[in-house]
């Protein structure tokens, strides 16, 4: 019933009362007597129940909420089932589809005033707040439900249960297809979630491909209950689906996948405002599960070029010790931009070649260069002979005009002869390769050159070095002399500690050498960022194990 | 664990007839070296000097803290647009840590020798048919 207090022309209240002020009162007031029967009612009430006249009983005209109150008011009900409404206490109650609230208040002959206030407008707009709230406070909790896994399967299943609990009976979530398969994800009512891959026509579920292609966004679309698959029903599904609707799942710049909600046939079918509401949770959902997808992307890259770019594990070749060791930066970039690289001779008595390099920058960008880089030099091998001639096109092949990203390096080509390790060390542009001693003195391979990969000419020049046994040539990076650390965590590792690190390793083998130093730098960093830091250690042992091919396998001592 | 705040990156350009002076101050690294070939190639843009005069752009580095190879990287791409421009580069009153990096990577000569003896041995354009990979230093 709907009532128009306005419209009502205003005239006087019926019965007793008439010409009070109440009578004219815009809103309704009944006066009853303490027996329960009806005194008077002025023109707003008189629409509102037509039937309550003077002397009629307020039980029979009016709601029993308000003639309830009444009575507990007079306490003519001798008591009250439940602890309600005290004497004087407003009540709350429906009339027709409006609400009201009832406020009594007393005469002076002891009767009762029942002014009737509408409230309907301000209860619907409470209830509509009330739902904005919780809904508002659901999409910020599946937020940060969704947000807090990175995993795929997981946002997936996240999806689905928030779906199913919030939203309908039952959801699916269908991920973008890869030929005839569909990927499936179920939540019922019973909360289960179910992954299921079906080999199936995504065409046979109107709007799905829609969705599930994702641009040009189309909206929620309602389907006949009867067109749904059965793969689409979970299997906890009772009853027959009563409404569905599909929703894309948008993501960034490629769809998602799609949402498909499911009601059974006892419930409602879904409100505009409902359906508007899926769409909201949809975009947060798909943006999750697309940054998903997109961060295992990436994580697949990343493996891939680990793979590739990782260094190597160096052993003895031809009797002379190498050894590498190589701590990245972060864990988040873990291919950065130091590399080394042994290229062992095909036989004995001719030159391995050691690279170890360092190249401008991190991350994607830096870690193609080093692929580059050491591609070229492997392909460059034949003519490692001439270090200055091998640097010059390894140079030749990086430039480029976009930009000036450049690699500095030191390489070293190694033999070993009559026991002792002859190198040819050359820098290009790199710091200077460091000599131990067997007596513990440490000092600097005499080389110094261009970096590459910034001009068209660059020139080097190339150091003799020979190794006795016991002695270590090393190769670093300027990660380990700029490690910032030390007591006051600011200071440079520096060229001079290193050079005491390295006068106590007099005498140690290769491995032993680089475990050294990257600990004794690392401590210096302690817990602070640093850059990558690679090392290279080339030992001529004490005793070496003479073999043919790697020195893996027993050979022939020699002194 | 960096216990003290490091200085601020700041660049502070001073255009005068003929001449653009950049003072560089704080760490000059991948997180800044954008700034500074940006701050060149603005400055540099509308240079006009004294007729017969060379253009000149000074890199005063006496408020440097720290560079690192993209820093350098940045410094060669500075060279690398000077040469283009035929603006003279200076890089003045260099820190030891500057000068040392500079020794280190072999390019102290390149980033200070006057354009004319260098003879676009930068560009590669001029480069290829000067200077071609492989030969030998003399």
């Amino acid at each position: 019933m709907l009532v128009d207090i306005s419209q009502q022309p205003s005239a006087g209240p019926r019965g007793a009362g008439a010409g009070a002020t109440w009578g004219s009162a815009p809103c309704p007031v009944v006066v009853a007597d303490p027996s329960g029967g009806v005194v008077g009612t002025n023109a707003a009430a008189a629409v509102l129940f037509p039937d309550a006249t003077a002397g009629t009983w307020l039980r029979d005209v009016v709601p029993a909420w308000i003639a309830d109150a009444h009575a507990r008011l007079r306490g003519i009900v001798p008591a009250p089932r439940t602890a309600g409404p005290g004497p004087g206490t407003i009540v709350h109650g429906t009339v027709g589809d409006r609400t009201f609230e009832a406020h009594p208040t007393p005469t002076g002959d002891g009767d009762v005033m029942w002014w009737l206030l509408d409230d309907t407008d301000r209860r619907l707009a409470e209830d509509a707040l009330r739902t904005e709230r919780e809904r508002a406070a659901f999409l910020a909790g599946a937020s940060s439900a969704l947000l807090s896994s990175l995993n795929l399967e997981r946002c997936m299943e996240v999806t689905a249960e928030l779906a199913a609990q919030h939203l309908a009976d039952a959801a699916v979530i269908v991920a973008p297809p890869r030929g005839r398969k569909v990927r499936l994800t179920f939540c019922g009512p019973d909360g289960e979630v179910v992954h299921r891959t079906v080999q199936d026509d995504v065409r046979h579920l109107p709007g799905l491909a829609e969705a599930l292609r994702g641009f040009p966004p189309v909206p929620s679309r309602w389907i006949d209950p009867a067109a749904v698959p059965a793969w689409a029903v979970p299997e906890g599904f009772t009853g027959p689906v009563g409404s569905a609707v599909v929703t894309p799942l948008p993501g960034h710049g490629v769809p998602a996948g799609a949402l498909i909600l499911l009601r059974s046939g006892r419930h409602t079918a879904f409100t505009e405002s409902e359906e508007i509401f899926a769409r909201l949770f949809a975009s947060r959902a798909g943006a999750a599960m697309s940054a998903a997808r997109m961060y295992a992307e990436q994580a697949a890259i990343t493996a891939t070029l680990m793979r590739e770019l990782l260094p190597p594990r160096l052993h003895a070749v031809h009797g002379v010790e190498f050894a590498g060791r190589y701590r990245p930066a972060g864990m988040a970039e873990r291919v950065g931009g130091d590399f080394y690289d042994v290229h062992p001779a095909a036989e004995e008595g001719q030159e391995t070649l050691v690279v170890l390099g360092d190249v401008c920058g991190k991350g994607l960008e830096a870690a193609v260069l080093t692929g580059k880089i050491r591609n070229t030099v492997q392909a460059l091998l034949p003519l490692a002979e001439d270090h200055q001639r091998l640097l010059g096109l390894l140079n030749g092949a990086l430039m480029n005009s976009h930009h000036t990203r450049f690699a500095t390096l030191a390489m070293a080509s190694v033999v070993r002869r009559a026991g002792v390790v002859r190198l040819r060390v050359t820098s290009a542009g790199h710091p200077a390769p460091l000599i131990v001693r067997a007596d513990g003195t440490v000092e600097q391979a005499r080389t110094r050159g261009t970096l590459i990969g910034a001009f068209w000419d660059v020139s080097s020049t190339t150091a003799q070095v020979e190794l006795a046994p016991g002695e270590t040539c090393l190769f670093f990076t300027d990660g380990i002399t700029e490690a910032r650390g030390g007591p006051l965590g600011d200071e440079y590792f520096g060229l001079p500690r290193l050079e005491s690190a390295l006068a106590r390793c007099a005498g140690m083998p290769a491995e032993a050498v680089v475990e050294h130093v990257q600990m004794l730098a690392a401590q210096w960093v302690g817990r602070g960022g640093h850059d990558d830091m690679a090392t290279v250690a080339v030992t001529a042992p004490h005793h070496a194990h003479l073999s043919a091919v790697n020195g893996h396998t027993r050979g022939r001592y020699t002194a | 664990m960096t216990t003290s705040h490091p200085p601020a990156f700041t660049l502070t350009v001073d255009v005068q007839p003929g001449t653009v002076v950049v003072h560089v101050a704080g760490d000059l690294d991948h997180e800044t070296c954008d700034e500074l070939t940006k701050a060149v190639d603005r400055n540099l843009a509308g240079l006009r000097g004294p007729e017969g005069q060379p253009l000149e752009l000074r890199l005063d580095f006496a408020g440097l803290d720290s560079i690192d190879s993209m820093g350098l990287a940045a410094l060669l791409m500075v060279r690398r647009r000077t040469d283009a421009m035929g603006v003279r580069l200076h890089l003045d009153r260099r820190t030891r840590g500057l000068d040392r990096l500079l020794e280190i990577t072999g390019t102290l000569e390149h980033l200070t020798a006057p354009r004319d003896e260098n003879g676009g041995a930068y560009g590669p354009e001029a480069g290829r048919a000067g200077a071609g990979p492989g030969g030998p230093p003399g």
